[in-house]
Order: C-alpha cells, then structure tokens, then sequence
C-alpha cells in the first residue's frame, strides 16, 4: 500500500530551485534511507512531507492526504535535524517523552508508564527525570526517538537520527529501528549519512542532490559511478563489519 | 502594623500587588522559556505611547494602553517569526519610536506631569477597585487559559515544528501566548510603571532558575518570591516613604544578584 506519493515535485527558497522533478513512491512498512551530500536538499524534502514549505510545483500526498491535512491526524512522527542542544526548557526527559502522547486519551498514570517503558527501549530510563537540556546530543536523541515512538504514527520522519549517537552505537540504533518496523509496520524515511552501515537496514535508497539522483537497493547505489554522480567527488566507502566484536556490547544495550 | 493594614489603600495595593505578582509569574515561565524578554520590553514601551496618546485624545489611556500593546506584541511576535529581520533591531525601532510618539502626545497634554511620572515609573498605592477587579478577571482567565492549555503551550516552547508536526495549532498558541502577555503588562504598568514592567515579567523564573531546573517548582518558587517581594516592598516604601515600584524593583534585582552569588560561589564548591 502507498503511504507516501511524490509526484513531480519543485521546491524553491527565495528564487532558488533546491529539488527539482522529485518522483517518489514508498510503501507502507518500507525503511527508506534518503542520502546525498550537505545542502543537497534532504531536509527540505522532509519539511516539504510535512507541510512546512509550499512546493512550487508538484503534489505530495501522505496517507492519502495532502500534508496539512495529514498531520492533523496525529499519525506522523517527526524528528528533526540535530536541535539547539543546550537550550534551556525546563523538561525532563519523561517530560519530552509525555510530549508524543499528548493527543491521547489516556490517564496521567497510563501516559507516564508507556512514556517510562519507551524510555527503556531506547536505554534512557535511568534518565527519566533528569534535565533533557543536560543530557548529551546522543542521549537527546534517543529521548526523542522515545517521543516519536509512543505517539505511535503509521510514518516517521528522521533527520539524520544517528547525529551524536556514537560510531559503535549507530548498528544497534538501525536494528532497533527495523525491530520497530518489524514488529508495528510502521514506514520509515530517514535522511543518513551513514551510507557504509545503513546497507542491511534499509529497503530503498534515495540518492538526493536538487535532483533525484538514484532510487533502489543499497547495492546498486555502491556503484561507483552513482557516488560519484551524486557526491560529485571521488568517494572513498568504509563498509562497516555486522561481525566487528567490539561492537557487540553497544547492539545489546540498545536492543534490550 | 495593624493600624497601616486598615487603610484601604493600603489593603488595595496588597491585594492588587499579589494578584499581578501570581499573574507574571505564571507568565515568567515563557517569557523565559522561549527567550522573550526582548518581547515583554518591546511590549512595556509600546504601551507608555498607548498611554499618552490616550490622555490626549481623553479616552481611557488603559484602553489605548491595551490596543498599543497588543498590536506592538503581534507585529514583534510576526517580525521574529517571519523576517530575516533580527529582533532585537526591529523591537528598538519599534519601541523607541512608540515611546517617542508618547513623549510628543504627553508633552501636548496639558497637566502632563503627575501623569508622565504614573506611567513611567507606577503608583501601587493609587490603585483603584476597578483595577483589581480587571486584574483579577483576567489572572483568573490566564488561570484558566494555562489549566487547559499548559501542555500544549510547553510542546510549543519546547520545539514549535514538531509540536506543529503532531497536529497542535502551534500558530493559535503562540499568538495567544502573546497577547496573554502584552495584556498582563498593560496591567503592570499601573504598579511598576513602563519602564520597570518588564522586570516583574522576567525576573520570577529566572529567579528560581537559579535553584530548580523543573518548571513546576520553578513556576511555584517563583511565584512565592514574587508575592514575597511585592508585600515587602509595599511595607517598606510605605513606612519609608520610597517610590514603590521603583523599590520593588531594586529589591528585587537585588536579590536575584544575591541568588547569583550565592549559587556561584556558594553552592559550586
Ligand atoms: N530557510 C532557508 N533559507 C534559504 N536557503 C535555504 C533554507 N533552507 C534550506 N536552504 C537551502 O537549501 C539547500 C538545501 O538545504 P537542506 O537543508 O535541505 O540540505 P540537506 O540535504 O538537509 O543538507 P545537510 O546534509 O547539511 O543537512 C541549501 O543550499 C540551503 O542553503
Ligand atoms: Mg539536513
């Protein structure tokens, strides 16, 4: 089923043309990785899904609806690119958490245990009522993944959800990713840089610069020739092992 | 003691200077959340041209007070939501030249002084039964304003494009939000004056900042410290014969930089 349809999209910033005749479809359940380099357009491909930015020309359809209208719906998962970390709010991270569920209707006490369990499944627990403003940028991260996943939305956005989540812990958060697809069908487009580790998470690739560069499996997209059209420069790639021992510690804390 | 607590407008002055610390306390809490002091500067200036323009036209000045103040808010609130303008440049345009239209308004009016001193710098003491009753009416509908809407206002401050994302008006609060706060300070003119209104509306969270990062018990600790501060200040400048709002003020400010100290030295090691 058709969850997300782009069709002949064009999106200009004051008068300049940032995407150009973007064609995309992506199904329900299908982990899609949006790459390409710095300013290449990824993060304005997303706000335009959600309905920040007017498209100059083309449609988006989400759900079946157009973005205004599909986010008042409550079924979409948003987590931005890395924010004003240090900025100080006042929350704790329960608090951010409480955030996703805030449309519900459910009771104080119900709201705070299934905000307190997505914490565990993020291994953020232990930070329930900590300051989320003293938090690192990785542990930040994960609290808002926690706030995305009890809204529990049919799609999500991520931009970029592994910036400051440490090297050795990026594989335990793309598992935990395609556990939460496997187990709910939810859709997920992410825009990562991560293109050496994404390769056994994801169903498609979205290779993004202005233009739609490439769309299909990883492997066709480590062709050298489709790096190079769309990084530009010779690009030299570091595949990541799944066997690398030191790693392993990391893959559990985060799967627990 | 005693003999002073049965003056009416001594009893006014308390009860009206209670009142208005609870209503900017509570609105602290945003005003420092989302960085807008700038806003609630912008807005008390604004409001001292309403003022004038109002005694000159001889319409309510708290009426003009409130259209000048309101429109002030929205157009800052838009400015910094919508321009590459920084904010800072576009509110000291727009709050200098609301007060030098007050200047030129007040200085035609004539009689001007006993006014110009009230407006700039407040006089707890001349409050008036209709004054408290509009502070009351409208603490008690901030009251309930924030009850029903806490949540979604603190999702807006936290981040205003998620919030957007999972269905709330975000556009609804924050405009709201804005006038809530340009109409509580039109109130606060009449006790602290233009000038040092903006001070009441900044100074309770980030007062309590200094000991307590949870908004609950920043919302609470500072309402306290404000209460405490304003029935402090109205005793000692009335016994002392002191400008009260000016000395609310100083007190208060005194004693933030007293928390400040405190926390630096003391409480670091
Ligand atoms: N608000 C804006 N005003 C002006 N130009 C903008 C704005 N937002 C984006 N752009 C421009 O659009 C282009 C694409 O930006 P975008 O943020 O979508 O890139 P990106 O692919 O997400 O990059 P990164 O990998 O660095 O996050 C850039 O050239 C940027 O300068
Ligand atoms: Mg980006």
């Amino acid at each position: 089923m058709e969850i997300l349809k782009i069709e002949n999209l064009t999106v200009e910033i004051n008068g300049n043309v940032i995407l150009d005749k973007i064609n995309l479809s992506i199904n329900k359940g299908e982990i899609v990785a949006i790459v390409g380099p710095n300013g290449g357009g990824k993060t304005t491909l997303l706000k335009s899904c959600l309905g920040f930015i007017k498209p100059k020309k083309g449609e988006i359809a989400i759900l079946s609806k157009s973005p205004k209208e599909a986010i008042k719906t409550g079924k979409i998962g948003y987590l931005p690119q890395k924010q004003d970390l240090n900025k100080e709010n006042f929350l704790s991270a329960l608090d951010v958490v409480l955030f996703g569920l805030i449309n519900k209707k459910l009771s104080k006490k119900e709201k705070k245990e299934i905000a307190l369990n997505a914490l565990k499944q993020v291994g953020m627990d232990r930070f329930a009522y900590y300051p989320f403003s003293k938090l690192s940028g990785g542990q930040q991260q994960r609290v808002s993944i926690a706030r995305v996943i009890v809204q529990k939305p049919e799609i999500v956005f991520f931009d970029e959800p592994s910036t400051g989540v440490d090297v050795v812990a990026q594989e335990g958060f793309y598992e935990f990713i395609k556990k939460l697809r496997d187990e709910t069908g939810l859709t997920i487009v992410m825009v990562s840089h991560d293109i050496g580790v994404i390769g056994s998470f994801v169903d498609k690739v979205v290779g993004l610069n202005k233009y739609l560069h490439y769309l299909g499996d990883i492997r066709g997209f480590l062709q050298r020739d489709i790096l190079e059209k769309l990084y530009g420069a010779e690009v030299k790639l570091l595949i990541h092992s799944p066997e690398c021992v030191s790693c392993e510690n990391f893959h559990l804390e985060f799967r627990k | 003691m005693m003999e002073m607590l049965s003056i009416p407008f001594v009893q006014k002055a308390l009860i009206g200077g209670v009142v208005l610390s609870i209503l900017l306390s509570l609105l602290s809490l945003f005003i420092v959340v989302k960085n807008w002091s700038f806003i609630s500067v912008g807005i008390s200036h604004a409001t001292f041209g309403g003022l004038a323009i109002g005694l000159y036209l001889g319409i309510n000045p708290t009426f003009t007070g409130f259209l000048f103040a309101t429109f002030t808010g929205l157009l800052i609130g838009y400015i910094s939501k919508n321009s590459n303008l920084k904010e800072d440049i576009s509110i000291g345009i727009l709050f200098s030249f609301s007060m030098a239209i007050g200047i030129i308004f007040i200085m035609k009016t004539s009689n001007y002084t006993s006014d110009l001193f009230t407006f700039l710098f407040g006089d707890i003491l001349t409050i008036t039964s209709l004054d408290i009753k509009l502070l009351i009416c409208f603490t008690v509908f901030v009251g309930i304003y924030l009850f029903l809407f806490f949540n979604k206002l603190m999702f807006c401050c936290f981040d205003e494009e998620v919030a957007y994302t999972t269905g709330i008006k975000t556009n609804f609060y924050y405009y709201s939000l804005i006038v809530i706060i340009a109409i509580a300070t039109v109130l606060s003119v009449k006790l602290v004056g233009v000038i040092l209104a903006s001070a009441m509306i900044i100074l309770p969270a980030s007062f309590a900042s200094l000991f307590f990062w949870h908004y609950k018990k920043i919302l609470i600790f500072g309402s306290l410290t404000s209460v405490v501060m304003i029935i402090t200040g109205i005793f000692v400048s009335y016994y002392l014969d002191f400008p009260p709002g000016a000395f609310i003020v100083s007190l208060y400010s005194a004693v933030f930089m007293l928390g400040l100290f405190i926390k630096k030295v003391l409480l670091s090691r």
